[in-house]
C-alpha cells in the first residue's frame, strides 16, 4: 500500500529545494550542509523566503492530517475498503454519504451480492423508494435477484418499476412464490437473459428462459429438490449440451414435465438419455432443437411409455420415418409438429393410426397436400387440430374436416 | 552501522540505522533525492509523528527489517485480514487512538507493510459492527438525512450473499 500524501510532500520538498537552490544561484543537485533541514522546513510549512510562489497541482494541506479527515479521504478509502468483502460493505455504505457514494460508484465493491426482495415488505414501501433501490442495484452492478413470496401481481410490479431489469438482471431465483404460469411467463418474457436460479426445496415447478445457462448450472439441484421438482422448463438455453442433460437426468429423476425448447445444442444422444432415465415423463418439449432427428424419436417411442404430450416444432430434420415411430405411442394425447418442413403425406398416414390423439398441430408444414390432410378424419378423438399456414389446407378441406370431425375445433 | 536521526513532532530525536529508516519510502526518497551522505549525521524532522508513535514505528521497522519486500498488490483485489502474524498482533495490542495514529504515520512515512497490518487490524475491529457503531469507532459524523438513512439501510438490507 502506498501512501496517500507522502508522494505529494516529497514532490513539494524537491520543488522547494530546487527553488531555493536556484534562488541561491546554484545549479543542479548539489550537496550543501544543512540542506536536509531546509527541506524539512519545506515539509513543515511555509518557507521563510519571499520568493514568488508558483501554483502547484495537489498541494497537500499545510497542517498535519488528522484522523477525522483521513478517514474520509478517497485515496485512503479506496484501499481501506479492500480489506472487506461485499457483505461487510453493506454496513460501510450506511456510515456516511462519503462512504456510500464511494462504494456505490463502482460495481467492483459489490461482487457476490444478490438482491433479496421480500415482496410482502415491498408492498408497504413507497414506489419511489423501491425505484431508488432498483437504481442502486444498477449502480452497484448487482445482477442477481431473489424474489421472495411473489405473486403474479408482484411480478408485474417488479417489471413495471424495474424496466432495466430486462438487461440488467442475469440471475433470478424464486423462493416461496405463489406465482402461476402467467407470472412466470411474464418474468421470463421480460428477463431475456438469465442464469439458473437456486430453487427452494419445496418448489414444484420451475421455468426459465436463460440463454446463458450452462451445463454446470443444472448441477445445482439439491437432493430435496430432486424429490420434489416435477416440472422443469429450460427455454432457449443455448449453451446447454448433452452434458447438461446428464445432470438433469441424474439430479431430477422424477420429472414429469420437461421442456428443452430452443436448447439447440441437444442432440439425439441427449434425447436417448432422457428417454432411458426419465420414465415418469408425461410431457416433453423439444421444439427448436434442430439437431434432433428421427433417431431421437425412436428412443422416445421405445422408452417413454407414459408420455402424453410431445412438442417437436421446428425440428427440421424430422421425416415421415420419425413420425412413424411416434405413431406407435398409445398414450400420446397431444402432438405438435409445427414447421416440420420435411413432413409429407406419408407421415400423416402414420398419424392416422393414433386413436388416442386429441390435440394435433401440423401448422406450417409446407409439403402436406389437401389429400393427405383429409385422411385426418380418422382421428375420431381429436378435439383440436391446428392447420395454420399449411399450403395444402383449402377452404374445401376445412369444410370436409368440420363435417367429419364435428367435436373438433379446427384452427385455420 | 550508519545512523540517521529522526526528530518527532515533540522534538524528541531518535537515532536509527539508516537501512531501517529507509523502510519508509518517504525518508528513503528524501535521502536519495537530496543526495545525503550516509556519514552525515543529519536530523530529519517528522512533524506529523509524535515521539510515542515514532518509537512504535521504529520498533516495528526494526523487527521487520529483513522482511522480503511485499508483492505489488492487485489494486482491486480483496485482501485477507486473518493473516496477521502473532508478533504484529501483539505489537498492535494498543488503544484505538494509538492504532489510528499508527495508520496516519505509516501512511505519511509510506511504510507499506505497517499500513497493511494496521489497516487489517482496524478492519477486523469494525467487521460485523453496525453503521452506528462504526461511526462511533471512527468518530464519523452521520450526515444522512433521516430519509436518506432509511433508503440506504433498505438498499443494503435487501441484499445478501449469493
Amino acid at each position: 500500500m502506498s501512501s496517500v500524501s507522502a508522494q505529494g510532500v516529497v514532490e513539494r520538498a524537491s520543488a522547494e529545494l530546487s527553488r531555493r537552490i536556484t534562488g541561491l544561484g546554484l545549479r543542479g543537485r548539489k550537496r550543501s550542509p544543512g540542506v536536509v533541514e531546509r527541506v524539512a522546513n519545506a515539509l513543515c510549512g511555509p518557507a521563510a523566503t519571499a520568493a514568488p510562489r508558483v501554483p502547484r497541482r495537489r498541494r497537500p494541506s499545510p497542517r498535519p492530517l488528522v484522523w477525522s479527515q483521513f478517514i474520509l479521504e478517497e485515496r485512503f478509502l479506496e484501499k481501506f475498503f479492500l480489506y472487506f468483502n461485499a457483505n461487510d460493505r453493506r454496513s460501510l455504505a450506511q456510515v456516511c454519504t462519503k462512504w456510500r457514494d464511494l462504494l456505490y460508484s463502482s460495481p467492483r465493491w459489490w461482487t457476490g451480492l444478490v438482491a433479496s426482495i421480500d415482496c410482502r415488505e415491498l408492498r408497504s414501501t413507497t414506489g419511489c423508494c423501491t425505484q431508488r433501490f432498483y437504481n442502486s442495484l444498477v449502480r452497484r452492478g448487482i445482477r442477481g435477484v431473489v424474489l421472495v413470496s411473489a405473486t403474479d401481481d408482484d411480478i408485474n410490479e417488479f417489471i413495471r418499476q424495474f424496466p432495466l431489469s430486462a438487461h440488467h438482471v442475469h440471475a433470478i431465483s424464486l423462493k416461496g412464490c405463489t406465482i402461476t404460469d402467467r407470472g412466470l411467463e411474464s418474468i421470463l418474457d421480460h428477463l431475456q437473459v438469465g442464469a439458473v436460479a437456486q430453487l427452494l426445496p419445496s418448489l414444484y415447478e420451475f421455468s426459465l428462459q436463460a440463454y446463458h445457462v450452462t451445463d454446470a448450472a443444472l448441477g445445482y439441484f439439491s437432493p430435496k429438490q430432486s424429490a420434489s421438482l416435477s416440472v422443469l422448463r429450460l427455454h432457449s438455453c443455448w449453451e446447454l449440451t448433452n452434458h447438461g442433460v446428464v445432470n438433469i437426468v441424474h439430479s431430477l429423476p422424477n420429472l414429469t414435465v420437461l421442456s428443452l425448447s430452443g436448447c439447440s445444442k441437444v442432440t439425439d444422444e441427449g434425447v436417448e438419455l432422457l428417454a432411458e432415465n426419465l420414465p415418469r415423463l408425461r410431457s416433453l418439449d423439444l421444439s427448436w432443437c434442430p439437431r434432433v432427428t428421427d433417431n431421437a424419436l425412436e428412443y422416445i417411442a421405445c422408452d417413454l411409455n407414459h408420455l402424453e404430450e410431445l412438442t417437436l416444432d421446428r425440428c427440421v430434420h424430422i421425416t415421415d420415418i420419425g413420425v412413424g415411430y411416434i405413431s406407435t405411442m398409445q398414450s400420446l394425447v397431444a402432438l405438435f409438429l409445427r414447421w416440420c418442413s420435411q413432413l409429407r403425406d406419408f407421415g400423416v398416414q402414420h398419424l392416422c393410426g393414433m386413436r388416442s390423439l386429441q390435440l394435433l398441430s401440423l401448422a406450417g408444414c409446407p409439403l402436406l397436400t389437401s389429400g393427405g390432410l383429409s385422411s385426418l378424419i380418422q382421428l375420431r378423438q381429436l378435439r383440436e387440430l391446428e392447420l395454420t399456414n399449411c399450403a395444402g389446407a383449402s377452404p374445401e378441406l376445412f369444410d370436409y374436416l368440420r363435417e367429419h370431425l364435428p367435436r373438433c375445433q379446427i384452427i385455420e | 552501522m550508519p545512523n540517521i536521526k529522526l526528530q518527532s513532532s515533540d522534538n524528541e530525536v531518535f537515532a536509527v540505522d539508516i537501512e531501517i529508516a529507509k523502510c519508509s519510502v518517504t525518508i528513503k526518497t528524501m535521502l536519495e533525492d537530496l543526495g545525503v551522505d550516509d556519514e552525515e549525521e543529519e536530523v530529519v524532522p517528522l512533524p506529523n509523528v509524535n515521539s510515542a508513535i515514532l518509537k512504535k514505528v521504529i520498533q516495528w521497522a526494526t523487527y521487520h527489517k529483513d522482511d522480503p519486500p511485499l508483492p505489488e498488490d492487485d489494486e482491486n483485489k480483496e485482501k485477507r485480514t486473518d493473516d496477521i502474524s502473532s508478533w504484529d498482533a501483539d505489537f498492535l495490542k494498543v488503544d484505538q487512538g494509538t492504532l489510528f495514529e499508527l495508520i496516519l504515520a505509516a501512511n505519511y512515512l509510506d511504510i507499506k507493510g505497517l499500513l497493511d497490518v494496521t489497516c487489517k487490524t482496524v478492519a477486523n475491529m469494525i467487521k460485523g459492527k453496525t453503521p452506528d457503531e462504526i461511526r462511533k469507532t471512527f468518530n464519523i459524523k452521520n450526515d444522512f438525512t433521516a430519509a436518506e438513512e432509511d433508503q440506504v439501510r433498505k438498499e443494503n438490507e435487501w441484499c445478501e450473499e449469493k
